[in-house]
């Protein structure tokens, strides 16, 4: 139970960290309208040649490892009601490295996300 | 949504990113079962990855994984991660409506109840400020 409890958290851990180079991708590229093939394309390019996003995508693929190895020791309702503190993680988290806040819907929103998934996998 | 920046069409591309991984993961699913080879060990890994290269579906799946890519970096390009990680927990909705709709499948009480507090969930952090700005 531990074990599996200390490997979901890791697994989230890490895949929460590509989110948030993955958003720090994004937030790179500079603002312009994404009305076009060609501002599409350019988009595509501008965010591909950002480290940020090629480091995001190496940490979803461990994560996913990760959770793979967690989803084969545990049963599978417990790993996805665990797997719902991601949405938790990502709040706080978005909050210390990516600056977004936090407010009082965003706040009672998530752990009503949260309450719901926990809910769902217990049936 | 009216004081919020979750536009419409950032909710629909949202909406769309969660279909797309649910189908992804059905086809995924489907040809590793077509494949055939049920258990992955360190002996045929070799062979597991050649036998599933060359199933269609698999590459279907993937195909559908990296357009989904592209769909969730345009939303995170236009709105908080915060905000678009919990909005995204649509398909916890629709994929129980619909089981009931089309397979006739029995959703629990304390089902709905966990779906409800998912809907509220949404309502509530889509009212929320997103720093992310000028970028609809």
């Amino acid at each position: 139970m531990v074990k599996i409890l200390l490997l979901v958290l890791l697994a989230e851990l890490v895949t929460v960290v590509g989110q948030i180079l993955f958003k720090k991708a994004a937030n790179q590229v500079e603002p312009y309208s994404l009305r076009g093939i060609a501002a599409q394309l350019r988009f595509m390019k501008d965010i591909l040649t950002k480290p940020a996003i090629w480091l995001g995508l190496l940490a979803m693929i461990l994560g996913l490892v990760i959770w793979l190895a967690a989803l084969a020791q545990g049963d599978l309702s417990l790993v996805f009601s665990l797997g719902s503190m991601q949405y938790i993680l990502i709040l706080f988290l978005a909050h210390v490295f990516l600056g977004e806040k936090i407010d009082k819907m965003k706040f009672i929103g998530t752990f009503l996300v949260v309450l719901g998934i926990v809910l769902i996998a217990m049936t | 949504m009216k004081n919020s920046q979750l536009t419409f069409k950032i909710f629909f591309l949202i909406v769309l990113n969660d279909i797309g991984d649910t189908l992804a993961q059905l086809i995924l699913k489907k040809g590793l079962i077509q494949t055939g080879i049920s258990s992955v060990t360190f002996g045929n890994l070799a062979e597991f990855i050649t036998a599933n290269a060359a199933s269609l579906l698999v590459w279907l799946g993937f195909l559908i994984y990296a357009v989904n890519f592209i769909i969730w970096m345009i939303i995170l390009y236009r709105i908080d991660l915060s905000i678009a990680m919990p909005v995204g927990s649509t398909c916890y909705i629709f994929v129980p409506i619909v089981a009931v709709i089309f397979l006739h499948e029995r959703v629990s009480p304390l089902r709905w109840l966990g779906i409800l507090c998912i809907v509220l969930g949404i309502h509530f952090v889509s009212q929320s400020k997103s720093t992310t700005k000028g970028r609809a």
